[in-house]
């Protein structure tokens, strides 16, 4: 099958995230050196929800996994894990850490399309598949998607998923407030991707990455959920949350958690909006 | 024991029955003469799955119109809705058109419907406006889950969350927001005389509380009372009951966002089964 993502939009893709790369390594965001040091990446809630089935010896298949930092923090915690990512310098990266941290024995990163997965993975088969934080909109089709996971589950293994809220991606700053309106486009439009010019990185707003834009697709829980279940996979939760481990606006705010919030206009947090979820689902028996 | 919310809600619910009956959004003339109330929406997805003799129970069936319209397709329906007007005009009704064989309604309080009902149902059904009056929905999903037979269907079409969050100013220009997402069990109150199928009505009893539910609020406690997600839809269009001025009806009798007929959700449906 053909690759679903337009080659312009890889290509570009491709030399965003290579860019971001380099920002990323440097960040306080990020916190490489923390990382080394052997703090986890994970936030909060990824520890809650997916912790407790990460055990020694655990299997975990992280796709879209960037620069491996979030792959081998599970992999401190006892999993044997592979991640990928279409990013080189990314997985260069990635292996650098592990061998860093010492990690490299349980921890193998491969560089591929997440399209091409299938290719590279050779029927394994994984007790967690994980798709982390911000990752589906860089993709157009999530049934192939959701057949990847369903394909590299073990029996009854676990899907595990965090991203930005479908309504917080339809969000738009009111210009000239620190306040938020909606966009139109809230509903998946795959022939359409939004395509933008990147400045800066979440990380590092003030990061040179001139160049590259971005080539990103709005994705809604019907598609998502949809492509799960289309998938075989049972849908164990769906959660909503009103803050973000990254921000969308340098005008966000951080709490000591690490969370970035919208502010209420009176000096506290928003919490009445949706801006993140997590979704929980579980493949076949065998 | 009726609370503070329910108590508004009920006065204003039963005041309402009297408006419907007459109002053309209600059409109910033209049922009695054999119009299907139903939308295009739940007839494609659950129609199917309505039989002769399924038996189907309907959740806030108001006075009737779409209970007795399953039941013209061979269901055998009971209907329960809190207002006693409701459910008195739904019975008027369903003699009226010949159907009390098989439509039964039951006047309660859907989170307190197991005291008062027995039996078990092919399909739990509800739409249109109803979720918002639930302020428990892990009582409403249990009560659902109690009802339905292994591997029983439960479907509801419902306005979209989102679209309960633009503002009453909103623009075409600025979607503003006006309304919470989450609400943290609290209810919104409203005090608006009139009606949504007669807006101009000199109402007496204005004031209700009401609640707009988040996806995982809705769907988390029917996941945890035991139903599997079938689907989850998002539409980009509605039956009629959305206020906002920037709406404009198709041919097809369904609202659309004017200038954005594909991207901006107005309602979803769900459908789950029972495991079984």
């Amino acid at each position: 099958m053909s690759d679903p993502i337009p080659a312009a939009a890889r290509a570009a893709n491709l030399r965003l995230w290579n860019a971001w790369t380099r920002v990323h390594e440097k960040s306080a965001f990020y916190d490489v050196e923390g990382f080394k040091a052997g703090a986890t990446s994970l936030w909060a809630l990824q520890l809650e929800e997916l912790g407790p089935l990460v055990h020694e010896g655990t299997t975990l298949f992280h796709l879209q996994c960037h620069c491996g930092m979030d792959t081998l923090s599970w992999a401190r915690l006892g999993a044997d894990v592979v991640g990928l990512d279409l990013s080189d310098e990314a997985i260069g990266l990635a292996r650098r850490l592990a061998d860093e941290v010492g990690l490299s024995r349980r921890a193998e990163f491969v560089c591929a399309d997440l399209y091409d997965a299938d290719v590279h993975l050779d029927g394994r088969l994984f007790d967690i598949v994980l798709v982390g934080w911000g990752n589906i909109e860089w993709l157009p089709d999530l049934e192939r998607w959701a057949g990847i996971v369903a394909r590299h589950l073990a029996p009854g293994g676990t899907f595990y998923t965090d991203g930005i809220h479908p309504f917080a991606h339809g969000l738009d700053e009111v210009p000239g407030e620190h306040d938020v309106r909606v966009k139109y486009r809230l509903l998946p439009a795959p022939e359409q991707p939004d395509v933008e010019p990147v400045e800066g990185s979440s990380a590092d707003s003030g990061a040179d990455t001139t160049g590259p834009g971005s080539y990103g697709w709005v994705h809604s829980f019907s598609e998502i959920l949809g492509a799960l279940t289309g998938a075989g996979l049972r849908v164990e939760h769906l959660h909503e949350f009103p803050a973000s481990p990254a921000p969308f606006w340098d005008w966000m705010i951080r709490d000591e958690a690490r969370l970035w919030w919208l502010p209420d206009g009176a000096g506290g947090l928003r919490r009445d909006l949706p801006l993140s979820y997590s979704i929980r689902a579980t493949g076949p028996a065998a | 024991m009726l609370d503070e919310y329910l108590k508004a809600n009920l006065a204003s619910w039963d005041e309402a029955v009297g408006l419907h009956v007459g109002a053309q959004m209600y059409d109910v003339e033209g049922f009695k003469k054999g119009r299907c109330s139903l939308s295009d929406i739940e007839l494609r997805e659950l129609g199917p799955s309505v039989h002769e003799g399924t038996m189907l129970l309907h959740l806030q069936c108001h006075f009737g119109l779409d209970s007795l319209s399953w039941a013209r397709r061979g269901a055998v329906v009971t209907g329960v809705d809190f207002s006693g007007a409701g459910i008195a005009t739904a019975r008027a009704l369903a003699d009226e058109v010949g159907l009390s064989a098989r439509a039964t309604f039951v006047q309660s309080d859907v989170l307190a419907l197991t005291d008062v009902l027995q039996g078990l149902f092919d399909v739990v059904f509800t739409s249109w406006g109803a979720l918002i009056w639930i302020g428990d929905l892990e009582r409403w999903a249990e009560v659902i889950a109690h009802f339905l037979k292994p591997g029983g269907t439960f479907y509801v079409a419902e306005f979209h969350p989102y679209a309960y969050l633009l503002a009453d100013d909103a623009t075409p220009d600025s979607l503003r927001i006006g309304y919470p997402y989450f609400q943290y069990g609290r209810p919104q109150r409203f005090d608006e005389p009139g009606d949504y199928a007669d807006p101009g009505a000199r109402t007496q009893h204005n004031v209700t509380f009401e609640w707009n539910h988040g996806f995982a609020e809705i769907l988390d406690p029917l996941l945890r009372s035991g139903l599997r997600l079938e689907f989850l839809h998002e539409f980009p269009h509605t039956i009629i009951g959305l206020p906002f001025s920037f709406l404009e009806v198709g041919v097809d009798g369904l609202q659309r966002v004017k200038g954005h007929h594909e991207d901006f959700p107005l309602s979803f449906s769900l459908k789950m089964t029972k495991e079984g």
